[in-house]
């Protein structure tokens, strides 16, 4: 797992606020490296339990087309820590559509939470947002 | 992008409106290992390893639904055949070890377990005998609990024995249970050539060949089937056939990623992808309009039997692609009651019992959810079932009869469940007398395609 610099700033200062008075630089240092190794020996058991897993989602919107839909979702998924990877998107006639592959492995949010803030925009804007994992896609469409 | 957008759509269609689901996943226990000579004990130990291996089935299933998004209709349980680890026990005995499954299942919160059954293809200890004698006090006494007995099959012949102990008890179990339409008989199966992985309530069991703990899944998705049929409009019957064939393979590959994710949560092996198409009450949810859709003008007419053969044949080829682990009845169910367009049929006058008896002979199970009228003899009913035997033991076929004799009702009266088992017109049944060959009693013996070693 990659930790972003925010992530690591955050960690020094409860490994300070912890420490105390013994705080020094060295102690904080190796304080925090173990934190961040424990976290990815949690990831490689997590990763060898769920080996095909992509832990990428398929974000599909649709609907009559109007201002503010891409920057709805987007904004959302920001906020949740996602990575977009691709995104595809058209407009037919009056009509919206929109693919967009979403990474969530790094999301502070789980996939049900995503599910239901999409939910909740798509009710907002009056369109449909279908969110599934990729792996369905994988199996159904790939060999 | 890695996905064009007729795939994506082609996915979302199918899980959102044609109502694609993991129609079951299954969790196969053993009981093996619960005999006691103390019936109480015994009990104490049924209930201790169901609710051991199966707490948190439920909430497992419920993970994996969330993260793919797609439904899992049923989360069921599935035991060794009672009458194997408890073949001690006298009626009342296997009564108490059916309230603890029932009791078990409550707990864990699951809708119905399998498995309370025998299988005397051949000839019955007395154990077996005692367990047969049990079912009608057993499904009579519980919520939850569904029993299957195997009284034929190809490599044994038909025991016919065992073919009129069980028209009796269902006879018996349609009495007892005849205050909520005889619901008992809907949760009792009579096979021939019973396959011992099946995931699918109320026929599933856990074999005794399987190993300790294993997870089966069933898939269905007739409406997926149905629109692929309506989108092939009027091509030819090959073309029909590969439609039905691209369908069904993506969506028994879905159905073993999921089964294999929910194996995989409960730590436990991963064992068959059963894909059947099982119908449900819901509009479009219809083998019937399947075949409709294939061009007859209502189930019953001329061309049925040979529209059905087509389907189940489809299904059975594409699962056999798309998985390595396919196992179950996998083809098409034809059950009555859960099929609305099978019971307009029914209704309209258009399809009787013995054209349903020559779909059994080509479609994966058999006589399913059929109401007969209450006073119908149990001798019939023993014909009924030896004839679904022959056909199972001459075409080397799982053939099972799952037949409701309405205690008190006529032709033309309903048998309404609600749920999943939906409601069955009576139909009538030939009044001419089976009595003197079944009441021969003894053993068909097995065909010549039995002989194959």
């Amino acid at each position: 797992m990659k930790f972003s610099e925010e992530q690591l700033r955050k960690l020094a200062l409860i490994a300070i606020s912890e420490l105390g008075e013994n705080a020094s630089p060295d102690k904080v240092k190796s304080v925090v490296s173990k934190a961040v190794e424990n976290a990815n020996a949690e990831r490689i058991v997590m990763d060898q339990g769920s080996s095909n897993s992509t832990g990428k989602i398929i974000l599909t919107a649709f609907g009559l087309n109007r201002p503010g839909i891409i920057s709805a979702i987007t904004k959302e998924i920001s906020v949740c820590n996602c990575d977009i990877h691709d995104l595809s998107q058209k407009i037919m006639d009056d009509f919206f559509t929109m693919i967009m592959i979403v990474d969530i492995t790094n999301s502070i949010q789980d996939f049900k939470d995503i599910q239901e803030r999409m939910s909740q925009i798509a009710t907002e804007l009056n369109i449909k947002i279908y969110t599934q994992h990729e792996d369905i896609f994988r199996a159904m469409h790939r060999l | 992008m890695p996905y064009d957008f007729q795939e994506v759509l082609e996915t979302i269609r199918m899980t959102e409106i044609e109502h694609f689901d993991i129609r079951t996943v299954t969790l196969g226990i053993s009981l093996r290992d619960c005999s006691d000579r103390n019936a109480q004990v015994a009990k104490q130990k049924v209930y201790e390893k169901i609710l051991r291996y199966g707490s948190k089935h439920v909430q497992y299933a419920k993970e994996i639904e969330r993260k793919y998004g797609i439904s899992i209709a049923n989360k069921r349980v599935s035991v060794t055949p009672v009458s194997i680890p408890f073949d001690s026990f006298g009626i009342e005995e296997f009564i108490e070890i059916a309230s603890a499954m029932d009791k078990a299942a409550e707990e864990i919160g699951i809708d119905y377990i399998a498995g309370y059954s025998a299988l005397v293809q051949k000839g019955m200890t007395n154990g077996e005998k005692n367990m047969i004698m049990s079912i009608p006090g057993a499904l009579s006494s519980t919520k939850r609990v569904c029993s299957s007995v195997n009284v034929a099959s190809t490599k044994a012949g038909i025991n016919m024995d065992a073919i009129l102990m069980m028209s009796d008890v269902i006879k018996k179990t349609a009495e007892l249970t005849k205050d909520k339409d005889s619901i008992g008989c809907a949760k009792l199966v009579v096979f021939c050539n019973v396959p011992e992985d099946n995931p699918f309530v109320a026929g599933a069991f856990h074999g005794v060949s399987e190993p300790e703990i294993v997870l089966n899944v069933g898939i269905s998705g007739p409406g997926v089937v149905l629109d692929a049929v309506r989108e092939t409009g009027r091509g030819d019957l090959s073309a029909l056939a590969e439609a039905i064939k691209k369908t069904i393979f993506k969506i028994t590959r879905a159905g073993e990623l999921i089964g294999r994710e929910v194996a995989q949560k409960h730590n436990v092996p991963f064992g068959i992808v059963d894909i059947s198409l099982a119908p449900t009450p819901a509009e479009g949810d219809s083998i019937a309009d399947i075949l409709k859709a294939m061009g007859v003008e209502d189930v019953g007419a001329p061309g049925t039997t040979a529209a059905l053969a087509m389907l189940n044949d489809s299904v059975k080829k594409a699962g056999l692609m798309a998985s390595s682990s396919v196992g179950g009845m996998s083809g098409a169910f034809i059950p009555v009651s859960e099929d609305q367009g099978m019971i307009d049929a029914v209704k309209r006058g258009n399809l009787s019992i013995e054209k349903l008896e020559a779909m059994t002979a080509v479609c994966s199970v058999g006589l399913d959810m059929i109401a007969i009228p209450g006073d119908t003899p149990a001798t019939t009913i023993a014909g009924l079932i030896a004839d679904e035997c022959a056909i199972g033991v001459i075409n080397d076929k799982t053939t099972a009869v799952r037949v409701i004799p309405a205690y008190g009702k006529i032709v033309g009266d309903i048998v309404d469940y609600g749920g999943l088992l939906g409601l069955a017109p009576v139909m009538s049944i030939r009044e001419l007398s089976s009595a003197n060959f079944v009441n021969r009693g003894g053993r068909i013996p097995a065909p010549m395609r039995s002989l194959t070693n």
